[in-house]
C-alpha cells in the first residue's frame, strides 16, 4: 500500500511536471496549486492541520494570483523546451537518484520526500534557463517546494513557523511572478502588431506615403500585360 | 509584543496599501501610518522582547530593534518626501512587506526559519518594478527580478539546510558549506548588483519605480547581509582549499564593486545611475565582510550595514529632490543646481560625510576594519581608493552645480522661503490677469493661487519667468483673501524647500548613526539572534592547508580601529562547545524573558 508521504510525494511530482510542461497559464497555475497542497503531505509525520489548513490557503491565493494574471492578460508560458517525455524523464531519472542515493544516513524524515525533492530540483533546472518569465518563476517555486521536501527528509519535520515563513516564500515567489510576467508578455504583443505594421506599409507603400528606403527592396518583375490590359496599354501610349 | 506589533503593523499597511491603491489618499494614509506605527515599535524591541510561535522563538535584541527602526524611519522619511515628490504607489507596501519578512529573519533563532524569512522578504521588490519589457538597451527588468528572487531563495534555502548539519554519509560536511557559502555570497552579490552583475542595477531608473533603488539595492540588500554575515559564521573555521577558492572569489567581486562602482558613479550623467553606482560600490564592504571570515568582521559589518541603510535612503532621496526641483535627472541639465538650491547641496555634503566618515569616527573606522579583515596588506590602498572615488562622485555633482544655472535650472523654483499674502500690488495683478484672460471660472484652488502668485513672489529669481513681468492668460486666477487659502498657498509655493528640509532631515539622521549615535556602536556588539544559533553548530572539523597566515595578521596601511574592529569576537556571540545540536533553536528559547 503507497503511504501517505508516497502520494503526496508523486502528486507533487505530477502537478509540478503539468506546471512545467504546460503552455497555457491556468494549467500551470493548476499545476502549481496541486504540487504545493500535495508537498506537505510528503513530509512524516504530516503537519498539523492548521499548518495544512494555513498552506492551503497559501497555495490557493498563489494559484489564484498566477491564475488572473495569465487570465486577465492572456498570457501563456512557453512550455517546455525539451519536450514533454524528456522533462517526464528528468523527473524519473532524478527520482530514483533521490530513491536510491544515501547523502544523509540515517535520514531524519521519509525517502519519498528525499525522492521528490530530487525529482522537483531537476524540474526546475531547465525552465530555470527561460527567458519567459512565468517559466523562470514557476520553475523558481518548484525549486523552493524541492528543497523544502530535501529539507524535510534530511532535517526533519518543519516547525509551524518554518511552514508559514515557507509559504509566505512561496507566495511571495509565484506573486512576483505573476506581477513581473504581465508587461514582458503586452509588450511582445505589442512587438507583432508593428512587425504587422511594417509588413503592410512595405506592401503598399503609395498609400501612406512613406519615404522609400535608399536601397529599395527587391521586387519581382512587372509580369507581361496580356489580354485585355495589354490593348489598354497599348492606347495610353498612343495618347 | 512590541515584535507582534511590529509584524502586525507592516503585514497590516502592507495588505491595506495594495487594497487601497486606487483610492489615493487612504492607500498613502494607510502606509504612511503603518510605516510610523512600525517606527515606534520597532524602537520599542529589545534584548527582552520575545515571541513564540509553535515552537520557535523569535528573540529580540537591541540591534535587530535599532536595525528595523533605521529601516523603517528610513522608508518612513522618503515616503514623506514622495509625496512631494511623486508617490509610487507599491514602494510603501513592498517595504513594508519586507520589513516584516526581515523583522522574522534577523529576531529568529531557528536559522532554518531566518534564513527562509530572508529569502521571502527578498520577494516583495518584484513589487516595484513597474516596466519589465525590455528597454532600448535590452534589460528585462521583470526578467532579471525574478531571476534574482529565484538565487536569493534557493540559495538561502540550501544555506538553511547546511547550517542545520544533517548527517552527511561522507562524514565531512565541507563541500556542503563551501557550496552554501558561494550561494550566499553570490545571492548577495547579484541582490546588491556588484560588480559583475550590475546591470539591472544601473537601469533601475528606467525598469523600476521612483524611489526603487531604496528598496531593492538598501533595504533589502542589507537585511540579507546581517543574514550572511551571521551564517559565515559556521564556515570561519573550515580551511578547505575550495572554501579558499572561493573566498578568492568573494574578494575579487567586492574589490571590482568597491574600485568599478566608484569608476561609474563618476562617468555616468544621468543622477539614477550614478545614485545606483554609489550604492553598488558601498554594497562591496558587506562582501568584504563576508569575505574576511573572523568574528572580528561582524560588528563593523553590522554598523556599516546601519550607516548604509540610512545614507544611500538619503542619496536616494536626494536624487529624487533635484530631480523633482528641476525636472531633470541629467547632470548636464543641472549646471548651476547649487546656486538654486543650495540646501540640498548641504544634503550631498551630509551625506558623502556619512558614508566616508572621517578618521576616528565609528563609520571610517568600520569601513578600514573591513578592508583590514578582508585584504591582504598589499591591497589596503583599495580603502583609500574608495573613499576618493566617493569624494570625486560627489565633488563632480557639487562642481557642476557651482556652474551659471542652465535654462532647466534657472527655470525652476529655489529653495528661497516665499510668502504668499494677498497685498493689494499682488490682487491688481493677478486680477488684471484674470480680467485679460476673460476667465471667470472662479477656480481658486491653491494650485492656481500658487501659479499666479508665482510671477510676483520671487521678482529676484534669474528664470525667465521672472523676468517676465506679465502673468501668462493661464496664471490669471481669483485672488482668496481668506487666511486659510494663504497659508495653503505659500505651504505650495515653498514646496522645494519644504522637500528640501526633510532630505536634510533624512541625512542628518545618516550623519547621528554614522557618529555611532542612538546606540549604533553598542548595537553592533551585540548582534542577532542567529549569530548564537550560528555558533551553537558544530564547527567542521580544521583541515591544514596552505594558504597565508589568517586575514587578522595582515599589515596594513589603513587607519586600525580602536574598539569597534577589535580582533576579539564580537558582542555577545561565542562559538560554543556544544557537540552537534541539529536544531538550533535551543540557546534562544533559554534566553526568552
Amino acid at each position: 500500500m503507497i503511504g501517505l508521504a508516497m502520494a503526496g510525494a508523486l502528486v507533487a511530482i505530477g502537478g509540478s511536471l503539468a506546471a512545467v510542461v504546460s503552455r497555457d497559464g491556468r494549467l500551470v497555475a493548476l499545476g502549481l496549486l496541486t504540487a504545493m497542497v500535495a508537498a506537505p503531505l510528503a513530509s512524516s509525520p504530516e503537519p498539523g492541520y492548521l499548518t495544512m489548513v494555513f498552506r492551503f490557503l497559501g497555495a490557493v491565493l498563489a494559484a489564484y494570483l498566477l491564475w488572473t494574471a495569465a487570465r486577465s492578460r492572456s498570457i501563456d508560458s512557453e512550455g517546455t523546451g525539451i519536450g514533454a517525455v524528456s522533462e517526464l524523464a528528468l523527473a524519473v531519472a532524478a527520482f530514483c537518484v533521490g530513491w536510491f542515493a544515501t547523502p544523509v544516513k540515517p535520514l531524519a524524515g521519509p525517502l519519498a520526500a528525499q525522492a521528490a525533492g530530487f525529482a522537483l530540483v531537476g524540474l526546475a533546472i531547465v525552465p530555470l534557463t527561460s527567458r519567459n518569465v512565468l517559466r523562470a518563476g514557476t520553475a523558481v517555486a518548484i525549486l523552493g517546494l524541492g528543497l523544502n521536501l530535501l529539507l524535510w527528509a534530511w532535517i526533519g519535520p518543519a516547525s509551524s513557523l518554518q511552514q508559514i515563513v515557507t509559504t509566505a516564500l512561496l507566495v511571495g515567489v509565484v506573486g512576483a511572478t505573476s506581477l513581473l510576467m504581465a508587461p514582458a508578455e503586452e509588450s511582445d504583443v505589442a512587438a507583432d502588431e508593428y512587425d504587422d505594421l511594417d509588413y503592410e506599409l512595405e506592401i503598399e507603400p503609395d498609400q501612406h506615403e512613406i519615404e522609400f528606403p535608399d536601397e529599395p527592396t527587391p521586387t519581382l518583375p512587372d509580369p507581361e500585360p496580356t489580354g485585355r490590359a495589354r490593348r489598354l496599354g497599348v492606347r495610353e501610349s498612343r495618347r | 509584543m512590541s515584535l507582534l506589533a511590529f509584524l502586525v503593523a507592516c503585514g497590516a499597511g502592507s495588505l491595506f496599501g495594495l487594497a487601497l491603491k486606487p483610492s489615493g489618499l487612504l492607500g498613502k494614509l494607510a502606509c504612511l501610518a503603518a510605516l510610523g506605527s512600525a517606527f515606534v515599535f520597532a524602537l520599542l524591541i529589545g534584548a527582552h522582547t520575545t515571541l513564540t510561535i509553535g515552537e520557535v522563538v523569535l528573540k529580540g535584541s537591541q540591534y535587530a530593534g535599532l536595525f528595523l527602526a533605521v529601516a523603517t524611519g528610513s522608508s518612513l522619511l522618503l515616503c514623506v518626501l514622495a509625496l512631494g515628490a511623486g508617490w509610487p504607489d507599491e514602494l510603501a507596501p513592498a517595504a513594508l512587506a519586507s520589513f516584516a519578512g526581515l523583522a522574522v529573519a534577523i529576531t529568529a533563532a531557528d536559522s532554518g526559519v531566518a534564513l527562509a524569512a530572508g529569502a521571502a522578504a527578498a520577494t516583495a521588490g518584484a513589487l516595484v518594478i513597474v516596466r519589465a519589457a525590455p528597454d532600448s538597451v535590452g534589460v528585462d527588468g521583470g526578467l532579471a527580478e525574478i531571476r534574482t528572487i529565484g538565487l536569493v531563495a534557493a540559495s538561502f534555502l540550501f544555506a538553511g539546510i547546511a547550517v542545520l548539519r544533517p548527517p552527511w554519509s561522507g562524514g565531512s560536511d565541507s563541500p556542503v558549506m563551501v557550496l552554501a557559502f558561494l550561494g550566499i555570497a553570490l545571492a548577495l552579490a547579484v541582490r546588491s548588483g556588484a560588480v559583475p552583475f550590475h546591470i539591472p542595477a544601473s537601469h533601475l531608473g528606467q525598469t523600476g519605480m521612483p524611489f526603487a533603488p531604496a528598496l531593492i539595492l538598501v533595504w533589502i540588500p542589507a537585511g540579507l547581509g546581517i543574514l550572511a554575515l551571521s551564517w559565515s559564521a559556521v564556515v570561519f573555521r573550515n580551511g578547505s582549499d575550495w572554501l579558499n577558492a572561493t573566498v578568492l572569489l568573494v574578494q575579487v567581486v567586492a574589490i571590482a564593486t568597491l574600485v568599478l562602482g566608484g569608476l561609474a558613479a563618476i562617468v555616468h550623467d544621468e543622477l539614477d545611475e550614478v545614485v545606483a553606482y554609489s550604492i553598488v560600490a558601498d554594497s562591496g564592504f558587506v562582501l568584504l565582510a563576508l569575505a574576511a571570515r573572523s568574528d572580528a568582521a561582524a560588528e563593523p559589518a553590522r554598523l556599516w550595514l546601519l550607516v548604509f541603510v540610512v545614507a544611500k535612503t538619503g542619496l536616494v532621496g536626494w536624487a529624487a529632490a533635484v530631480g523633482r526641483a528641476f525636472g531633470t535627472n541629467n547632470l548636464a541639465d543641472l549646471r548651476g543646481w547649487l546656486r538654486r538650491t543650495p540646501l540640498l547641496g548641504v544634503a550631498l555634503v551630509v551625506i558623502l560625510i556619512a558614508t566616508v566618515g572621517w578618521p576616528g569616527g565609528a563609520v571610517f573606522e568600520a569601513r578600514a576594519s573591513l578592508v583590514r579583515l578582508a585584504l591582504p596588506g598589499t591591497m589596503q590602498l583599495l580603502f583609500f581608493a574608495s573613499i576618493l572615488l566617493t569624494i570625486a562622485y560627489a565633488g563632480r555633482i557639487l562642481i557642476i552645480g557651482a556652474f551659471r544655472p542652465g535654462a532647466d535650472v534657472a527655470a525652476a523654483r529655489s529653495e528661497r522661503p516665499r510668502l504668499w499674502h494677498s497685498t493689494p500690488a499682488v490682487v491688481a495683478t493677478v486680477v488684471a490677469a484674470a480680467d485679460t484672460s476673460g476667465d471667470t471660472s472662479g477656480d481658486t484652488s491653491a494650485e492656481t493661487v500658487v501659479d499666479a502668485a508665482d510671477l510676483p513672489a520671487d521678482p529676484s529669481a534669474d528664470s525667465p519667468h521672472a523676468a517676465d513681468p506679465s502673468p501668462t492668460p493661464e496664471s490669471g486666477r481669483r485672488v482668496p483673501t481668506h487666511v486659510l487659502a494663504d497659508l495653503v498657498a505659500t505651504w505650495r509655493l515653498n514646496r522645494t524647500l519644504e522637500v528640501s528640509l526633510l532630505v536634510i532631515a533624512g541625512t542628518v539622521l545618516a550623519a547621528v548613526v554614522a557618529l555611532g549615535g542612538f546606540g549604533a556602536n553598542g548595537a553592533s556588539q551585540s548582534g542577532i539572534p542567529m549569530d548564537i544559533a550560528a555558533h551553537a553548530t558544530a564547527t567542521p572539523t580544521p583541515q591544514p592547508t596552505n594558504s597565508g597566515p589568517p586575514p587578522t595578521e595582515q599589515p596594513t596601511l589603513a587607519p586600525r580601529p580602536n574598539g569597534s574592529g577589535s580582533p576579539a569576537p564580537s558582542g555577545s556571540v561565542k562559538p560554543s562547545a556544544t557537540p552537534t545540536p541539529v536544531k538550533t533553536s535551543g540557546p534562544a528559547q533559554g534566553d526568552a524573558g
